[in-house]
């Protein structure tokens, strides 16, 4: 324990790790025993498999993924 | 604990509101005045007869409510106040722990028998309990003035006042559910806290750099690693306006004592202990 | 228990740079002690260490207490001056006042207003529109103001003109020092503090390279002038430097006895300045 103690407190960056670690690991095991949601961004994007080759279908991804835009409607 | 001792205590928190008045009581008044000036200025640009129906639509707007009853829809001239706040709150907090270290007094700071403890329990009770505090004083006088005002008003354009009296008093109920919705608010952003403490203690320059950086990072090395996104549903946790304002002291009640709360203390808790291992690191 | 400081093998590193190189040292209560060392000694790293504001490995106790584990219990006992230290610059004279009343419980202010009533300090001024003298003098008095066991003190005087310089050490030694606490003063200014010195330590490259009482050093250190032609009978005795001056050569010796030297020519015991350099330069010339 006491060992541990001298391995966290050596210096600014291990306190900072130390830290993080316990603060996710936390967060992480609360997260999956309650069940919380696991993901709630979604990274996908349509501009990301943009195809020169084809300009239609890209046009058509974006005007589907749900734009807002007054003009889309 | 001797740090904790309450006159060593109200020390600290003293010292905390003289080093950051212009945070915690210039800001929210020069707000207050610039609100002020505003109103004063969209009054004196509109015509006499729609001032008169103004005042009086006011004065009766309420009638048959009683103070209590009325005092949630005087948070809404507060809510930019509210914004302010948190704005002040955030600078202060990565300066909090980060300025002393960085012009050097902090070695007068720890030269006093102030435990590291103290010294950060300072910083958030500073932040949860007394800038708000502040705010209600000022908001009070901004009200006060406001309804002063518009007395005025209404008895240069012969319409029945009686109204804003009654108003007033809402408006200073307004004000105790101003106070609690700040201090829930700040417990229930504790880990936010705790996160901005840990990177002002921690930083050797640009601690909000540090903070951001590190937040970013370790919830793209989530989503790598395990393939979760805990951090990012925690922001999402915390992000409708809603939460940040209670209505009524049962909903208050209910917002204390939920379970999210007190597992974000919990987290909280792990942060804040992070930041004050860190105040052992000055150099 | 008459030691208030004993550190053993202090060693701190910065990066590679060993800034403490296995420290060893201790001080005496009651005494007034000068750690003395060139710029980057690691002078302001042993003081820092002693009141729990630099992590270092060893043991060290200050007070009967290990100031990385208690500093706030320690600080009850120990003021400290940092060289660079500044008070801050938002504080009336009067909130500092106010502020370490309440916060340290061995604190007089009747003693600092005292203090403070001798100098042309306004009690209403903010400390960033004071001056670097005046910054200094109120720090002198709040410290003076607390009975502690052990003050510390690191270039206190750094920056000060020559009338505050002197100022300073007069009142420490005057008004403050009892007999009853000890002092650590670090500086480079070996000259100024020479005479209220008890005791003497040189420190380079992390190391102690002199641990000593002043009234030991005529018994230890001689410097005696040497005119030209008798250079060699002086070198026989393994002086530890020597300078020229003015066509005649001055030796320091160590441990070497002085009815002996007497032989030489006249024996003196050397400024505690010229002993600083001869332990550095011989140190280096090894």
């Amino acid at each position: 324990m006491d060992q541990l103690k001298k391995i966290i407190l050596k210096d600014r960056y291990s306190v900072l790790v130390a830290t993080i670690i316990i603060y996710m690991t936390v967060l992480m095991v609360e997260g999956l025993l309650t069940g919380r949601e696991a993901r709630v961004i979604d990274l996908e994007n349509p501009y990301f498999d943009f195809d020169v080759r084809d300009w239609e279908r890209f046009r058509q991804s974006r005007d589907d993924s749900g734009s807002t835009s007054p003009d889309s409607a | 604990m001797n740090s904790l001792l309450p006159a060593q205590f109200v020390a600290l928190l003293r010292r905390e509101v003289l080093e950051n008045r212009t945070l915690f009581i210039a800001a929210p008044a020069v707000l207050a005045l610039v609100l002020l000036v505003f109103a004063l200025w969209i009054i004196s640009m509109a015509p006499s007869a729609r001032i008169a129906e103004g005042v009086e639509y006011l004065s009766i707007m309420f009638d048959g409510l009683s103070p209590a009853e009325m005092a949630p829809m005087f948070l809404m001239p507060a809510i930019p106040f509210i914004m302010m706040l948190y704005a002040c709150v955030i600078i202060y907090l990565l300066n909090a722990l980060y300025q002393d270290r960085k012009d050097l007094s902090v070695f007068f700071w720890q030269s006093m028998p102030v435990s590291n403890l103290g010294t950060v329990l300072s910083k958030i009770v500073t932040v949860i309990a007394v800038v708000p505090v502040f705010y209600v004083a000022i908001l009070f006088v901004f009200y006060l003035l406001v309804v002063i005002a518009l007395s005025l008003l209404g008895l240069s354009y012969d319409v029945q006042v009686a109204g804003l009296g009654y108003m007033f008093l809402a408006a200073v109920v307004s004000l105790l559910l101003f106070y609690v919705s700040t201090f829930l608010a700040a417990l229930w952003l504790l880990p936010t806290i705790g996160w901005l403490l840990l990177f002002s203690a921690f930083a050797k320059r640009t601690p909000v750099m540090w903070a951001l950086g590190v937040f970013i990072l370790l919830g793209f090395l989530e989503d790598l690693i395990f393939g979760t996104q805990f951090l990012g549903n925690w922001i999402e946790s915390r992000i409708n306006f809603r939460q940040y304002i209670v209505l009524d002291l049962p909903m208050a009640m209910d917002r204390l004592f939920s379970y999210d709360m007190l597992f974000g203390i919990v987290v909280g808790a792990i942060l804040i202990t992070g930041a004050v291992y860190m105040r052992r690191f000055v150099d | 228990m008459t030691d208030i400081v004993e550190a053993r093998n202090l060693e701190k590193k910065f990066g590679d740079f060993k800034a403490l190189d296995g420290l060893d040292f201790s001080v005496t209560r009651g005494s007034i002690c000068g750690l003395i060392g060139p710029n980057g000694a690691g002078k302001t790293t042993t003081l820092k260490a002693l009141v729990g504001l630099s992590d270092v490995e060893g043991d060290l106790r200050v007070a009967g207490r290990d100031p990385r584990v208690s500093r706030h219990k320690l600080m009850e006992e120990v003021c400290f001056i940092a060289d660079v230290g500044i008070l801050p610059k938002w504080f009336k004279v009067n909130q500092v006042l106010d502020y370490v009343e309440a916060v340290h419980p061995r604190f007089s202010r009747e003693r600092a207003e005292q203090i403070l009533s001798t100098t042309d300090i306004p009690a209403n001024k903010r400390i960033k529109e004071l001056s670097k003298g005046m910054v200094t003098q109120l720090h002198l008095a709040l410290v003076m103001a607390i009975d502690v066991q052990l003050l510390v003190l690191d270039e206190p005087t750094l920056g000060l003109d020559i009338i505050y310089r002197k100022e300073f050490y007069d009142r420490l030694l005057n008004d403050y020092y009892d007999g009853d606490c000890t002092i650590i003063i670090s500086t480079h200014q070996v000259e100024e503090i020479e005479t209220l010195l008890s005791d003497l330590l040189f420190i380079d490259n992390g190391k102690i390279v002199l641990d000593a009482a002043m009234q030991d050093l005529e018994n230890i250190y001689s410097e005696v002038l040497i005119d030209a032609g008798h250079y060699a009978e002086a070198e026989q005795l393994g002086p530890i430097y020597h300078r020229d001056i003015l066509g005649k050569r001055a030796y320091i010796f160590e441990g070497v006895d002085r009815n002996r030297l007497r032989e030489l020519g006249e024996a003196a015991t050397p400024t505690v300045a010229d002993l600083f350099v001869a332990k550095l330069r011989g140190a280096k010339r090894e």
